[in-house]
């Protein structure tokens, strides 16, 4: 991929202080600094600030709406003028410099979404054919890749969640969004996906039969139960599209007043006269042969692509306007341009059979590879019945000329071939299938001679046997004759199938060409020696593919527009890099069988005839194949939130990362915290039984902006009538190897029962506790009104939850006010209120061991009683709970804590009290 | 019927393919988690993750007023694409 991850440009920029991380300790912090004069740079990983709070219900024990509370610092935040907020960016490093001052490198990833333009419509989300979970919501409803973080977002601005490539997309030399069209297809939007493919090539129906999806080589499926069957769904979409009639659907822009001739009507001078026809230009193809389509139409036998499915393509570029002339060869490129041209495409392939190079190649019964399946294709005739036929050669014609033959009736089909079943380079399928259809393989045998009879007739042909060397340029092992090892394979006809050249010498003195015939063209732009002539595809490349001369075309067709239009060669690939696999499969931490689809393919042993061989995808199983898609990438590339974008250019996905430097005088980490993952108490059921839940996600519950439509429980939908909490989750518990107290989890809980009781007034509230901590200001008022409420505290550890059939839970707990009991109680729902966890990104900031932790992990205070905020690095400070649990209140206490600090210390630099330098104006 | 429990990922990934089987089941009137996953032969839980992800994107509404047994009925809303 040449032309893409170019390395952008860096922007260096300079700020009093670096904020890193945006919950309510970095938003007081960078607003107490803002409000002080000084310039704040905050950067916040997600697509928007406010941290967690934001996504709370209430506050404890005011009760105050988190969101009304949240908002209007998260609006000052993004608006006060002296911060610049960069959401969606992360710190990927911050050195401190032999002055004092600090260099971080930023990174702002791409959102693919105009921040300026977005409105925050959420059209984008509506349309988006990708669903994953909702981190915001804590993975209990689906989320799209094209999303606004939640509804009270600041900036509410879409992203879109993109992890790269996929890759079968990327594999695909087309250039064919093969990811965006599965998420189509598993939606139902047939017609949706064969337009996405027309973007790419009008040739959809032939490459959903003829292709050799180098996509589903890569599909990350196929390291489970099987790849995905991508060919077979784009085919799936050409025949629901032929049969539905519908009309295209292809943006086509007004004509340009400019004209493109192309010589060639292969798949590469068809997709190129497909997209400039779409660019507005004036197209005439001139082929050669009496019919068009070049290989396609006469090389590929119709068992594998009908005539019709060509023809059909064809006329996607006919009803664009290309007039295509045939029996028309084109000779004099200049006369071309003198007829009014602007530039000139030569895609003319490789139509001619390399000959064997043996005697009696002349005799009656040679036949060239090529030359033997056009002749079959336009009907002309070619009698095999009961002949012996041998095929030379290991090629894909090979391939086809072998069961074309067969197809014609003849007595045997030999596939002579100088190496192994192994290293032909046939797709293995087409060997397969030509085995199976009685085709006989003789390998590692050489042609010597073709024999012939008194008549000149081919009576055999004799052949050296071979043996493999070693490995050649190619990768495959070398064949070697073994001396004196000859055999003869009796025949009436040889089809020599080893090789295709271009016609040499077709432009001769006109455009630069090798010795045989292949044609000189930049790599990149692929024009010639003379500027207004491009060639593309096979004829300067070798006999390739059909995805690869199609991906020849729109290259070609990309290229002449940039030269027609004064604008540089570049940009026609622009992918992003692929995703790792292996990341991919970490998404999950299991995978349920999904059985791939069964092959379709109907083959005899003496086929008689050129009926297509493999049967079409019902709908039911073209859903359920695509259904099996794992979205790599996350975004799948389907454009459908362009589409329904309503500002023109605001959705952009050649948008790529941004890069910048900053000069800071001091930082303030205030990376926040991580909840305890329930699951590592596997006794309490987390993860297994869908009606254990934990705090936060009960407070998503809770919350105006709810995932669901009220208080639900997640295993069948049910309002549940008795809950459980289970306090301390994951604190205070050495088995998990946290004995500290999370400081806000008793309080949240009776929060929640609060709450719970006034939106579920029949339901029974049960806190199991070991002792509730409520030592802040009206917070024991607030535990007592909870019990006068009606909530009931049991003190004591539970010990397991099991499971009944009906999804209720059953809690084994020790009851201490009543004896000490070990009871069971049945629930319908149970609250996990786990307990906080220190966040590791905060030292990663730094060089390794820079930034000291405590013992818990949490970011270091060493002087925390009398310099509270202050760290192991002079200048760096820390606000929140990324030094340790501290509920909401005492987090904005200490975020001012950590902004008087960063002033002392930019004040200290100022009176030439410390060593750090001024900071520019 | 599977009875395991699957990732979460994983099932929320097959709402689009999931959707019309739903949205069939409802032609004939509103229906609660179970009877849907009754009638499409899914799991509840996996139904739920289905059910709420179509009503957050406009596919399905809850019937407003008290749920039936615990559970609120879903309808369509009449998107379609």
């Amino acid at each position: 991929m040449t032309e893409a991850c170019a390395v952008p440009a860096v922007d260096e920029v300079d700020y009093d202080v670096l904020v890193v991380g945006s919950g309510i300790g970095g938003m007081e912090s960078a607003l107490k600094l803002g409000d002080m004069g000084y310039r704040v740079l905050l950067v916040e990983k997600e697509a928007s600030v406010g941290g967690r709070m934001i996504l709370l219900s209430k506050v404890f024990p005011t009760l105050d709406c988190a969101s009304c509370i949240s908002t209007p610092k998260m609006a000052s935040t993004i608006h006060h003028p002296n911060i610049t907020a960069l959401t969606y960016s992360r710190v990927d490093g911050i050195r401190r410099s032999a002055d004092g001052r600090f260099h971080a490198s930023v990174t702002r990833k791409a959102r693919f979404v105009d921040e300026d333009t977005c409105t925050g419509c959420q059209k984008c989300e509506t349309a988006c054919t990708v669903a994953v979970p909702d981190q915001f919501n804590a993975d209990l409803v689906a989320r799209r890749a094209a999303h606004i973080a939640f509804p009270q977002a600041v900036p509410k601005k879409a992203v879109i969640d993109r992890a790269g490539s996929s890759p079968c997309s990327y594999a695909c030399p087309a250039g064919i969004q093969a990811h965006g069209y599965m998420s189509l297809i598993r939606s139902g939007e047939y017609e949706k996906a064969h337009r996405l493919v027309l973007e790419a090539t009008p040739l959809v129906g032939t490459l959903g039969r003829a292709c050799y999806a180098p996509c589903e080589g890569e599909c990350t499926r196929g390291s489970l139960e099987g790849t995905l069957p991508i060919r077979r769904l784009k085919r799936f979409i050409s025949d629901v599209h032929d049969e539905g009639g519908e009309e295209l659907g292809i943006e086509v822009a007004p004509p340009n007043g400019r004209r493109v001739a192309i010589v060639g009507s292969g798949p590469t001078g068809l997709t190129a006269a497909w997209q400039l026809a779409r660019k507005g230009y004036a197209v005439r193809i001139h082929e050669a042969a009496p019919v068009p389509g070049g290989f396609l139409r006469l090389a590929i036998p119709s068992y594998r692509l009908p005539v019709e499915t060509v023809e059909r393509d064809i006329d996607n570029v006919r009803a664009l306007g290309v007039e295509i002339l045939t029996d028309a060869p084109v000779r004099d490129l200049a006369a071309l341009r003198a007829e009014g041209f602007d530039a000139v495409l030569v895609a003319t392939g490789t139509h001619r059979s390399t000959s064997l190079g043996v005697p009696g190649e002349d005799r009656l019964g040679v036949l060239g590879g090529t030359d033997f399946l056009r002749r079959v294709k336009l009907d002309q005739p070619v009698d095999l019945a009961g002949r012996r036929v041998v095929v030379v050669g290991g090629g894909n014609v090979a391939m086809d000329a072998a069961r074309t033959a067969r197809r014609l009736g003849a007595a045997s089909v030999t596939v002579a071939y100088r190496r192994g079943r192994n290293e032909m380079p046939a797709h293995h399928v087409e060997a397969d299938d030509a085995e199976r259809e009685g085709v006989q393989f003789s390998l590692q045998v050489a042609p010597l001679e073709v024999l012939g009879d008194a008549q000149g007739a081919v009576s055999g042909l004799r052949c050296t046997r071979m043996r493999l060397g070693e490995p050649d340029a190619t990768g495959r092992r070398r064949p070697e004759p073994i001396p004196g090892r000859e055999t003869v394979i009796p025949c009436e006809v040889v089809i020599a199938a080893v090789g295709m050249t271009p016609e040499p010498g077709a432009f001769a003195g006109q455009l630069t060409a090798t010795s045989l015939g292949i044609l000189g063209a930049d790599a990149v732009t692929r024009q010639t020696s003379l500027p207004y002539v491009f060639a593309a595809g096979d004829a300067v490349n070798g006999a390739t593919d059909i995805t690869r001369a199609v991906g020849e075309g729109r290259r070609a067709a990309h290229m002449i527009d940039r030269w027609l239009t004064g604008r540089t060669m570049d940009g026609f690939d622009d992918r992003l890099p692929v995703v790792d696999k292996h990341l991919v499969l970490a998404r999950q931490q299991a995978y349920a069988f999904r059985s791939p689809a069964p092959d379709a393919t109907t083959l005899v042993a003496a086929p008689a005839d050129f009926t297509e061989v493999e049967a079409p995808m019902t709908e039911t199983e073209a859903r359920a194949a695509a259904g099996r898609c794992l979205d790599c990438a996350v975004c799948s590339e389907c454009n459908e939130c362009v589409a329904a974008c309503p500002v023109d250019g605001c959705i952009d996905l050649h948008a790529r990362d941004q890069h910048l430097e900053a000069r800071v005088g001091a930082v303030v980490v205030s990376t926040g915290f991580k909840l305890f993952p329930a699951d590592l108490k596997p006794e309490y059921g987390y993860g297994r039984y869908r009606n254990v839940i934990t705090g936060m996600q009960m407070d998503r519950l809770l919350a105006p902006t709810r995932p669901f439509n009220t208080i639900l429980r997640p295993g069948d939908g049910k309002v549940p009538e008795r809950i459980a909490y289970v306090l301390c989750t994951g604190s205070r518990d050495e088995t998990v190897g946290n004995p500290l107290c999370s400081r806000f989890c008793c309080m949240y809980s009776i929060k929640q029962n609060q709450l719970l009781m006034g939106a579920l007034p029949l339901a029974d509230i049960t806190v199991h506790y070991m002792d509730i901590r409520a030592p802040g200001k009206r917070y024991d008022e607030f535990y007592e009104q909870a019990k006068a409420m009606g909530a009931a505290y049991v003190k004591g550890r539970v010990a397991g939850i099991t499971e009944t059939p009906a999804g209720d839970l059953v809690l084994r707990y020790e009851d201490i006010e009543h004896g000490g009991v070990i009871a069971e109680t049945e629930y319908d729902l149970v609250v996990l209120a786990v307990g906080v966890q220190p966040n590791r990104d905060a030292e990663e900031l730094f060089e390794v061991g820079e930034l000291s932790l405590d013992e818990w992990n949490f970011v270091a205070e060493p002087e925390e009683d009398l310099n509270p905020g202050a760290t192991s690095i002079p200048g760096v400070f820390v606000a929140g709970a990324a030094s340790g649990a501290k509920d909401i209140a005492d987090s904005i206490i200490h975020a001012g804590a950590a902004a008087a600090q960063v002033a002392a210390h930019l004040e200290s630099a100022k009176a030439g009290l410390s060593e750090i330098a001024k900071v520019p104006a | 019927m599977r009875t395991t429990n699957r990732d979460v990922r994983e099932v929320i990934r097959e709402e689009p393919v999931m959707r019309s089987r739903i949205l069939a089941v409802l032609a004939d009137g509103p229906l609660t988690v179970p009877e849907i996953a009754a009638a499409i032969d899914a799991p509840t839980h996996e139904v739920v993750l289905w059910v709420m992800g179509m009503r957050r994107y406009g596919w399905l509404a809850e019937i407003k007023g008290s749920p039936v047994d615990g559970y609120f009925q879903y309808q369509r809303t009449g998107r379609v694409s």
